[in-house]
């Protein structure tokens, strides 16, 4: 079920008056209808892999408790062994089992050797490294001593299978969730008008920007042996801002259905395209992955290397950034794109400004000639890189970039003129709201203008907008495939 | 606070000062990286190595992530000098 469907409009309205009204005296039998929701929820598309689901949270809550409960450390270190082997080990096997065998096929075949491994017709559970993440940090914490285990199987399966965040996430840790599930929920009527302006924001950056975005970047990327470099610049331009209007969009939705329902769950991009050096992106871009691959990979690795002063620094943000590129899907392009984002921590490693934040003037509106530079540039890098992930595979990128690199940049571009007008215009829009809102939780945080037709005059352009321009036909969001 | 501690302290905040290079951080015993916000994870670890070079001393990695404020910092390098 996606949120952009009417099927999920009537899911969520039906589910929201039971969940408000019906079952909102008893906390534990408010938390069975939200499990409930979830597993209708991930089990509409296919209710097979809802078994896997519920696998995966039953082994991952008896584990928690074991290790916890353990005296013996080398049977805790065992436990804990077995239920990385799940997570990694199921994520391995649905995800890369395919991408590894192809490879090593292709590697025997280039020393002359035959090979018979065959790939497998694999279903690949749906948002399976979103909650594959969720216990992982979940069993990790226990064994840390962080956290206790929980007792509650129905909490438990609550933090896993969330359904607001089950498919594509935020990735939350169970010490900020779990307490939230213990505790009766009372609605706020606050809380939740903030959240369907976060709502109404994901839409429009969905619905408006990302799939008027996805047409002409369809046309641009599957025919760009034929177009000129200058339609080949827009193109990669326009992927930039359709995967961040996707992906952030979606987020806002998913932080909105879940202010809705009385849960406030991480944030997940802090506008990421106002940064001024790679670093700072990095700090702001899917953050629920980034801080929980800083904590269980970044964290040990550089205490590992930290005797190797700034080539220790690189070689842990070099395998960090692997990981962050390898956790987006079984294809090279995505170890690439890691590898190239690494490679651009170089300069700021050498010079020191990785450690270095400016300090912000919240007072000022407009930004300084040098920060305008520093945003522009930082973001021709990512809207560069971003051609390795969106091409299928690594030639295609490089045959990309031969291409983006010729006189005919300087040419007239072969595109759809008023497709890109009427999508540049929103794009601006949007910048500009959220330049507007840069230092809030999200782009329509504007409950501080105290004028409510005001207000009302920018929601009601916001959703005539989406309306009249707006494609509702690319329903499927970008994330949900890794 | 013992005047040893206190010492301990200076130097602890110095040494942040030249990792962040930001002369207004003051720390006191209660302070914890959500409140300066420099005080990042990489910034941490850059944080201890110059605390390690300073007192000419060795952390081990779960003692580096269990502290949660300053002055549990400060009494783990007491325990070591």
């Amino acid at each position: 079920m996606i949120f952009n469907s009417v099927t999920f409009l009537c899911f969520f309205i039906s589910f929201f008056i039971f969940y408000w009204f019906v079952f909102n005296k008893n906390l534990k039998t408010q938390n069975l209808l939200l499990l409930s929701g979830s597993f209708i929820f991930y089990g509409w598309s296919d209710w097979r892999i809802l078994f896997f689901l519920i696998a995966v949270i039953a082994f991952n809550f008896w584990m928690g408790i074991a290790i916890e409960k353990t005296k013996s450390e080398t049977i805790k270190k065992q436990l804990i062994f077995l239920a990385m082997l799940q997570g990694i080990g199921g994520l391995a096997f649905f995800k890369y089992y395919n991408f590894f065998i192809s490879s090593l096929n292709h590697s025997l075949e280039f020393i002359g050797i035959s090979s018979n491994a065959q790939t497998l017709n694999i279903l690949v559970p749906l948002g399976i490294s979103f909650f594959t993440f969720k216990t992982i940090s979940y069993i990790l914490d226990i064994s840390k001593g962080k956290i206790n285990a929980t007792t509650d199987w129905i909490v438990f399966s609550n933090y896993v299978s969330f359904f607001p965040s089950l498919l594509s996430g935020p990735i939350d840790k169970s010490i900020k969730f779990v307490p939230q599930l213990e505790k009766k929920r009372v609605f706020n009527y606050d809380f939740a008008t903030d959240g369907l302006r976060q709502i109404l924001w994901g839409f429009f950056k969905k619905v408006l920007i990302a799939n008027n975005c996805a047409i002409l970047v369809s046309e641009i990327f599957d025919n760009y042996s034929q177009l000129p470099a200058s339609s080949l610049f827009i193109g990669a331009f326009l992927y930039a801002i359709q995967i961040y209007a996707d992906f952030s969009g979606y987020s806002d939705i998913a932080i909105g259905i879940a202010k809705l329902l009385g849960f406030s769950i991480s944030k997940n991009f802090d506008f990421p395209f106002f940064s001024q050096n790679i670093a700072e992106y990095w700090r702001k871009w899917h953050i629920s992955l980034t801080s929980w691959v800083t904590e269980y990979v970044f964290i040990p690795l550089s205490i590992y290397f930290r005797d190797y002063n700034k080539i220790g620094l690189f070689l842990a943000i070099m395998i960090n950034l692997l990981v962050v590129g390898i956790w987006h899907g079984a294809n090279w392009t995505f170890v690439l794109y890691g590898f190239v984002h690494g490679l651009l921590f170089i300069p700021l490693i050498i010079n020191g400004t990785m450690l270095k934040r400016k300090k912000i003037d919240k007072n000022k509106f407009l930004p300084t000639a040098m920060e305008f530079y520093n945003m522009s540039k930082t973001f021709l890098i990512i809207m560069l890189t971003m051609i390795i992930f969106r091409a299928s595979t690594i030639t295609d990128a490089f045959l990309f970039y031969n291409r983006l690199v010729s006189v005919s940049i300087f040419t007239v571009p072969v595109i759809d003129l008023s497709a890109l007008v009427i999508t540049l215009f929103y794009t601006a829009l949007m910048f500009f709201i959220e330049w507007i809102c840069r230092f809030k939780e999200h782009g329509l945080q504007i409950d501080s203008i105290n004028n409510k037709y005001f207000r009302w005059s920018i929601y009601l352009t916001i959703i005539f907008s989406s309306i009249v321009f707006g494609v509702f036909t690319e329903n499927q969001f970008i994330y949900f495939k890794f | 606070m013992s005047a040893n501690r206190q010492e301990i302290l200076k130097k602890v905040n110095d040494v942040f000062i030249e990792v962040v290079d930001n002369e207004e951080v003051v720390f006191d015993e209660t302070t914890q990286a959500s409140d300066i916000d420099e005080w990042d994870s990489l910034t941490h670890i850059q944080f201890v190595v110059g605390i390690e070079k300073f007192f000419k001393i060795r952390f081990t990695s779960k003692e580096i992530q269990s502290w949660n404020n300053v002055g549990e910092m400060i009494s783990a390098i007491s325990e070591k000098i």
